[in-house]
């Protein structure tokens, strides 16, 4: 990981998975790890411009437990996945890419229509250079 | 050769190690960080910030669950 940095390919559009994204990219900045964050699959409308990128929705799986969880979260004033993304983006090394792929399937053009989050639409190849030699993930 | 006071209390992780962080930012060479914090995994988080960091952890003190990391910071360029 130590050159390549944490490379996260970010799949999933719902808060159990946005949450741990938000806190993953915030303690890989703080500890001074590149991050290189790859939006593509359901993820992709959430990362879109005005997305519901505060939406609280969980997978199905989960929807038992979300309320305690969303519950416990708001009590501590955590702060959100998008808020925590946000400040890793002002402390350290983090670039987030929206996939060329989906963004032709949502017919976004530029990356104007997305989130001011998303620094820019690239190909996979691309993410696959840029993440050689580094840790990758998949959400 | 300041004493940067930080006020973390409240705040769950990884929030204490962003506001050190922060702090961290702004410090020079010689400066002590005193972080508040009341998330107990500032423990060893704070001690893996310092080793990636190259940072000296100088102490924790633990008191009704509240914590007071004292970091020596070494690492500015």
């Amino acid at each position: 990981m130590e050159n390549g940095g944490l490379n996260i390919i970010m799949f999933s559009g719902t808060a159990d998975k946005l949450i741990p994204l938000g806190v993953l990219t915030q303690t890989a900045a703080n500890m001074g790890v590149p991050v290189r964050i790859f939006i593509t699959g359901w993820a992709m409308t959430v990362f879109k411009k005005d997305g519901p990128k505060n939406a609280n929705r969980v997978s199905k799986e989960f929807e038992d437990m979300a309320p305690v969880l969303m519950k416990g979260l708001q009590d501590m004033k955590a702060p959100s996945w998008y808020e925590m993304i946000q400040s890793a983006k002002e402390i350290g090394d983090v670039k987030v890419y929206a996939c060329s792929l989906m963004s032709e399937a949502l017919k976004i053009k530029s990356k104007a229509e997305m989130d001011p989050i998303v620094d820019d639409i690239i190909g996979a190849a691309s993410f696959m250079q840029m993440s050689a030699g580094g840790q990758v993930i998949f959400i | 050769m300041a004493v940067i006071n930080v006020d973390s209390r409240g705040s769950a992780c990884p929030g204490p190690i962003t506001d050190l962080v922060r702090a961290y930012k702004k410090a020079n060479n010689g400066d002590i960080i005193e972080l508040l914090a009341t998330d107990p995994g500032i423990k060893g988080d704070s001690k893996a910030w310092c080793e990636r960091t190259g940072n000296e952890l100088l102490g924790i003190e633990e008191n009704s669950g509240e914590y007071k990391v004292k970091i020596l910071i070494k690492s500015k360029k």
